[in-house]
Parts: structure tokens; sequence; C-alpha cells
């Protein structure tokens, strides 16, 4: 399971100070935690204006780069943006996102394949999330199409199926774990990855939720996740759930997090 | 007022709602005392709502137990439906948003609180609400947006509506929303959120 650090985004308010104000010691050390703490992206989103990301988005991953090595998710659909900070990124950064919008197809895949980047696809167009499994899967066939037809690898797209909150959506979850198996029967070497905490919006006690969806989830086939790598419950979820699917041999991953106290804290 | 259906609703016992609803009419209750203790539930549900105590799925049943009580109504009070309505209200997010939880919460408030509603959905472009207007003959509009993107698009419906000549008074509502981008949109009023909107529009029924 691989962790995209969703912390450093724009549209957090103490993070929109922190960029307004050019707060280096804030944004380094939420990069340093999230990497600490295991995350194999860090998403950078700015959350400006268009005309003022670019030059925002340079900010941040020149900030980033100088205190942690951790590969980027470059977190904008303005294509003029990440042309910019492009060349300023160290490692090859993923791309969040694309989606089955034919505009952002065309002048985002081309950066895509010309870096060699990994790419998170939304299962929606035109702003339209559907509500059904297979009009996703529509979606994502256009999508892998043009992933495709532009030379980018299936293993280098994370298709995000897109979860719904479970507060107006009963079958929210399902829809989302059903369209992970779908995709992953159609295209086996394509990645999966979600924002968890969009499934508890609204509801109380959000933690359960999030982590039992988590494994629910992984048991269709997510195999990564925007989440906050700083939140100890989510990751015992993880380690357990890996454990549970027979991918943590000899049970040593989760043994180990035991001893060195990964479980210890309770559980509030 | 029956307490026991009040309390079925604010309980959330869907099956004793109706049970006790159709007993109450057995026994010679008028439509209109159900009505108004539908109306006393819904508002504790609405207060717990504003509190952290109730959830928006709890919203949602509350709004279906509503629909089956009054499908059960319906027929013994013909006559009273529509006349009895405050006003009409034509509510939708704005082009370019498609954000529907808050906005749907101030649908249902406003519904329960006697107002007749046209809930265009999300992503409506001008146009859409200058027709529904003209249709309905509602004299109250809502937009709802929760994206800064949407500050643009509620202007230009804004204008929309008035370069039509319709006498409307609007709202708008949703995210960061406050005075300045009231006065930027051009719009009568903002709420905070859902009792803010049903304030609002019984303030202005009041006025016309």
């Amino acid at each position: 399971m691989k962790i995209i650090g969703e912390k450093i985004n724009g549209t957090r308010k103490r993070v929109a100070a922190a960029i307004a104000e050019r707060d280096q010691t804030y944004i380094q050390e939420l990069a340093a935690k999230q990497s600490e703490a295991g995350a194999n992206w860090l998403d950078v989103n700015a959350g400006t204006h268009p005309a003022q990301e670019p030059a925002d988005l340079t900010w941040l991953i020149e900030t980033i780069q100088a205190v942690v090595e951790t590969p980027l998710c470059l977190d904008s659909a303005n294509p003029a943006a990440l042309q910019t900070v492009l060349p300023v990124v160290k490692k090859t950064p993923m791309i969040n996102s694309i989606s089955g919008e034919p505009e952002r197809l065309e002048k985002i895949l081309p950066i895509v394949a010309e870096h060699g980047c990994e790419v998170i696809a939304l299962a929606m167009d035109d702003k339209k999330i559907p509500k059904t499994t297979e009009k996703r899967m529509e979606i994502i066939d256009n999508i892998l199409a043009a992933t495709r037809a532009a030379g980018v690898p299936d293993g280098k797209v994370y298709v995000d199926p897109l979860v719904m909150t479970i507060a107006t959506e009963n079958q929210s979850a399902n829809i989302a774990c059903d369209t992970i198996r779908a995709v992953h029967e159609k295209y086996p070497d394509v990645h999966f990855t979600m924002g968890l905490s969009n499934i508890s919006f609204g509801l109380p006690a959000r933690s359960y939720i999030n982590r039992g969806f988590l494994t629910l989830a992984m048991g269709a086939g997510l195999d990564s996740a925007i989440m906050d790598p700083l939140d100890r419950e989510i990751q015992a979820a993880i380690l357990a759930a890996e454990l549970l699917l027979g991918k943590d041999r000899h049970c040593l991953n989760y043994v180990r997090a035991s001893r060195k106290g990964v479980f210890d804290q309770p559980i509030t | 007022m029956s307490q026991e259906l009040i309390d079925a609703i604010t309980d959330m016992r869907e099956d004793d709602v109706l049970r006790i609803t159709n007993e109450l009419l057995d026994g010679g209750a008028s439509p209109l005392d159900i009505l108004n203790a539908c109306k006393a539930a819904m508002e504790v549900i609405g207060q717990r709502f504003e509190t952290g105590e109730a959830f928006i799925p709890e919203l949602i049943l509350a709004g279906e137990m509503m629909t089956a009580v009054s499908d059960i109504l319906k027929p013994r009070m013909a006559e009273a439906a529509a006349s009895d309505k405050l006003g009409k209200i034509v509510l939708g997010t704005v082009e370019g948003d498609i954000h529907d939880i808050a906005k749907d919460i101030v649908v249902f408030m406003l519904d329960l609180n006697g107002f007749e509603v046209t809930d265009l959905g999300v992503d409506v472009p001008a146009a859409k609400f200058v027709e529904a207007v003209q249709e309905t003959g509602a004299t109250i509009v809502g937009l709802s947006g929760f994206l800064t993107l949407a500050y643009d698009p509620m202007k230009e419906t804004v204008a929309a509506l008035r370069e039509n000549g319709l006498n409307v008074k609007i709202m708008i509502g949703g995210g960061q929303i406050d005075e300045q981008i009231r006065d930027y949109t051009g719009a009568d009023a903002y709420g905070r959120d859902a009792m803010a909107a049903v304030a609002l529009a019984k303030e202005w029924v009041k006025e016309s």
C-alpha cells in the first residue's frame, strides 16, 4: 500500500496562509513529518488562482525539495502551471490528475507522456460523476484508450474510482469497490488511489468509517491512498488489512510494527 | 397535537410514524393536526442537525417519512394542498459547481417550512434559472455554490434574472460566502446555513 501525503494543500487555511506569507518552516515541517511517517509521494496543491498558481507551486516545490527527497504528486488541473514547474522538480513526479474531460486529456497527457510521470485518472468527465459502476467504467475505457495512445504504460496510471459521501449515497462504498474490481479485471496493470475521508463526510465518529472503508477497498484492490500519513489509526488499519489479504509474509511487518509501538497509542 | 407521533418522527421510527398516522386519522384526528405534529418534529430534527446531534442521513430519512405521511394525508385534504404554500422558490447550484449536499439541506428545510421549492439540481446555467422563474412564477431565487469559481456564475445569474425583468429576491449561500461576495454578485442577501435561508424566505414573503 502506497501513501500520497495529503497535507500540503492550499485549500487548507493554515497552508494557504503559509503560501501567502512564504512561510518555509511550516511547509518544510509538513514535508518532513509526512516523509518520516512513510509517505511515498507528497501531494502539492497551491489552491490558488490560476494566474498565481505557477509561482506558488514553484515556491512550494523548491521549499519542499530543500528538506526531503520524497517524490511529489503535483496536484493541479492547470497545464500551464504544470509546464512551468516541471523543470524544477527533481524526481519524476506523479500528476494529479486527468479525467475523461477531453480538454484535460489533450493538454495534460502529453506532459505526462513526455516526462514519464505517473498519473491519477478520475472516473468522471466534464464535471459529472456517474452514479453507476458501468458508467464509470465507460469513462475509464476512454481514459485508458487515450493514455495508451499517448504512450503512457498502464502501470503508471492510478485510477481514482471517486467515492461519494455515504451520508447521501448509501451504495457509494459498494460502487467504489465494484469499480476497482471491474477496472482491475480489465486492466490488470493499472493501480488505484483515492481520497479516503470523503466517504464519512457529515457523519459522527468518522475514523471508524474511514478505516472500515479502507479495509474493504484494499480487499477490492486499492493499492494506494491520498491520506494523512501521520494518522496512526489508518496506518494500523493498513497493516492489518495487508496482513489479512496475505500480503505480509510471516506477518513480519505487522509484528515489527507492534514492536515499534505503532499500536500502543490508544485508539480514540 | 400527538406527542406520540412527534416522538416517533424524531426517533426515526419509520414504521411507527405510518402506523400512528393511520391510527390518529382513524380516530378522527384532522389532517392539519398531523401536519402540525410533523412540523413540530421537523423543527426538533432541524435544531438537532444545527447542534450536531442529528446527521445528514437522518435528514434524508425524515424527508422520506414526511413524503410518506403526506401521501396518506393527501386524499383526505385534496383541496388544502397547494394553496397553503407560503411562497414559491427556485433553487440550484450555479454553473461550474456540482456540490449538492448543503443545497439539498436548504431545499429540504424550505420545503418543510411550507415553501414550494423547485430544485434545479447542480451545474445550473443562468438561463435555466430565468426559465424556471418564468415557468413557476417564483418570487424567490436561491443560488448555491461551494467553490470560489461559483462567484462569477452567481453574478451572471443575478444579472440574467434582473435583465429579464424578473421581480425576484435573490439569496446566495455556500462555502465561504460573506457580505463582500454578496455585494460582488449583486444578490439581495446571503445566508450561512439552511435555517438562515428559511428566515430570509419567510421575511421576504411577509414583505411582498
